[in-house]
């Protein structure tokens, strides 16, 4: 039975992981940045909620649009008048610039929060559906249904909308986007603007149900790596599958051996990239590979 | 030369305070002159090298601590042990590239750092306290500043070795197109393990240098991502794929950052940070060639 309840621990956050990455993956699917600042991003929505909730008693989950909306300004404007200059040069830039711009959020963050644990404590935190001897905390249930169905809502973003169609035909050929009317520098400034929204939006989601501090920036980077590259580069359903595999994985391997989770994590994405570069639901297209 | 005999002679006119900046100055222009030959010479993003410090760091303290050895001997065993360890992941990881590459690397870190962490042997994740060297504190500092700036002669000697011979050819043609090199008969993988290899046994033999110096090391600390972004700024601002671009980058970076210490702490990420946003949108090939450049357009206006 306990090992049902690893099971559904895991499940739980993976829904919240597959949120975290999904911003990540798409900027890095149609941009080539490996954002670095991601992780920065999540935090800033996390605080976003904190300080919603500390101060005016609101709600976490009513605090989502609040973050998102901050965090797409905060990503399109970034884009547009700073990532737009070095997009297409190298890995190595955009890889350094945004760890300068983590280092940079993170003194911030430190500056306006201080360097203590936080967290936002809800009335309903720790009443669970109880069936039989398994226990299913609401508010995990909640941050896990929230999380899929935004995820899902992006995947209707991407396949159904005009600025959807924009965003892939950029992706897959910048050139003949452009000869089409595509003003292409605009696409990257909204895409990279989803991308930070939907960072702000796991923030949200990350402050409902754990602590967090200015420090857990590269952890939840390096989570959203894993995950990205688990599931494919690019790839909407790719991300769920990513996330539900890497927190199953962790869960087991916590309950198992608790200092190994880690180990095991990064020893699956080396073995995925070795051995099947394209993850469990990549397409050849979305990347060099 | 001349910056030679400055560096030799640095010890007998440096206090304390600017020795210890200088022989951080001097560790990071090994490292990243190192980094240089696969990130710059072959232009594979290497970016969690910073496990081959990482290891030389840990393996040097393990068997300094744990089986007695003196420094002299474990520093070689190291050493080799990079040797070894890169050269069997070469193959497998430098099929990948871009960012491909650059995450696999970063995996290969983490992993290391989880690995070692988990270990009795190498200390866990309580570290390893190193036997203190004897002697004053001059003759100490002294004898780590001539260590490091060894480490830095070796590793610029080897790049300059790399960049002359048949190899480095080799590895420009891999960088300017890899597809077209194998094709016209270049074996890229055995050049790129080459390459790769000689640059993690000389980022290792820094790291088993660290250790001694710094006498007490955790795994957190030496396999930090940070270092390797360091590594990499230094680089940036030096200039890709030069032979002495990383050690002027390194010994601008490590300035800078004492000042920043000394004068803003609470805000030295913030400033850091800002630094490296400006150097990557207003330097992105460097001080070296940014200076070139400059030099170019002023002879040009003089001889108008």
């Amino acid at each position: 039975m306990v090992y049902v309840q690893v099971l559904i621990n895991g499940l739980l956050l993976g829904g919240l992981y597959a949120c975290m990455a999904i911003g990540f993956s798409v900027i890095w699917g149609v941009m080539s940045i490996i954002n670095l600042a991601h992780g920065s991003m999540i935090i800033m929505g996390a605080y976003i909620t904190y300080w919603i909730w500390r101060d005016y008693g609101i709600d976490p989950f009513a605090t989502i649009p609040v973050s998102g909306a901050a965090l797409f300004c905060f990503g399109f404007f970034l884009q547009k008048y700073l990532l737009n200059r070095i997009v297409a040069t190298s890995v190595f830039l955009s890889l350094i610039f945004t760890f300068g711009l983590d280092m940079v959020l993170t003194n911030v963050h430190l500056e306006l929060f201080q360097a203590d644990l936080r967290a936002v404590h809800t009335g309903y935190a720790t009443s669970s559906l109880v069936i039989g001897s398994l226990f299913v905390p609401y508010a995990r249930l909640a941050v896990f249904g929230t999380a899929i169905a935004l995820t899902l809502f992006l995947m209707v973003l991407m396949n159904r909308t005009r600025i959807g169609n924009a965003i892939k035909a950029t992706s897959f050929d910048v050139e003949a986007a452009e000869l089409v009317g595509i003003n292409t520098k605009q696409v990257y400034s909204i895409t990279f603007a989803i991308g930070a929204m939907m960072a702000g939006i796991a923030g949200s989601l990350v402050a409902t149900v754990h602590q967090f501090s200015p420090f857990g920036s590269v952890a939840f980077t390096t989570k959203s790596f894993v995950v990205v590259i688990l599931g494919g580069l690019g790839s909407i359903p790719g991300a769920i599958a990513g996330g539900l595999v890497l927190a199953v994985a962790e869960a087991y391997t916590a309950y198992w051996q608790p200092g190994y989770a880690e180990l095991v994590s990064f020893g699956l994405l080396l073995a995925v990239l070795v051995v099947r570069r394209r993850g469990l639901f990549g397409k050849r297209f979305y990347a060099e590979l | 030369m001349l910056a030679a005999g400055i560096l030799l002679a640095g010890p007998a006119f440096l206090d304390q305070y600017w020795m210890r900046v200088v022989t951080f100055a001097l560790m990071f222009a090994a490292m990243s002159a190192a980094l240089n030959i696969t990130a710059g010479f072959i232009g594979y993003p290497a970016f969690g090298d910073v496990v081959w410090f990482g290891l030389g760091a840990i393996a040097t303290g393990t068997l300094m601590v744990k089986a007695n050895w003196p420094f002299v001997a474990a520093v070689p065993v190291s050493v080799l042990l990079c040797t070894v360890l890169s050269a069997l992941v070469g193959p497998s990881l430098l099929r990948l590239r871009g960012h491909y590459f650059a995450i696999g690397t970063l995996a290969l870190n983490e992993a290391t750092r989880a690995l070692v962490q988990n270990l009795d042997v190498t200390g866990g994740g309580s570290g390893l306290a190193l036997p203190i060297t004897t002697g004053s504190v001059e003759s100490t500092a002294r004898f780590f500043y001539y260590l490091f700036l060894g480490a830095m002669a070796l590793t610029v000697l080897v790049s300059l070795v790399i960049v002359r011979t048949r190899l480095g050819y080799g590895l420009r043609s891999i960088r300017a197109n890899e597809d077209a090199a194998a094709a016209a008969g270049v074996n890229t993988t055995l050049l790129k393990t080459i390459a790769w290899t000689l640059s993690a046994a000389l980022i290792g033999l820094t790291g088993a240098i660290y250790a001694y110096w710094i006498s007490f090391i955790e795994p957190p600390a030496v396999f930090d991502i940070g270092i390797s972004i360091k590594m990499f700024v230094i680089v940036l601002l030096g200039g890709v794929g030069t032979v002495f671009g990383p050690v002027i980058g390194a010994f601008g970076i490590q300035l800078l950052e004492s000042q920043v210490w000394g004068n803003f702490l609470g805000y030295n990420l913030l400033i850091l940070g800002g630094i490296v946003m400006v150097i990557v949108l207003f330097l992105p090939r460097g001080v070296v060639a940014f200076a070139r450049s400059r030099a170019r357009a002023v002879a040009a206006l003089l001889s108008r």
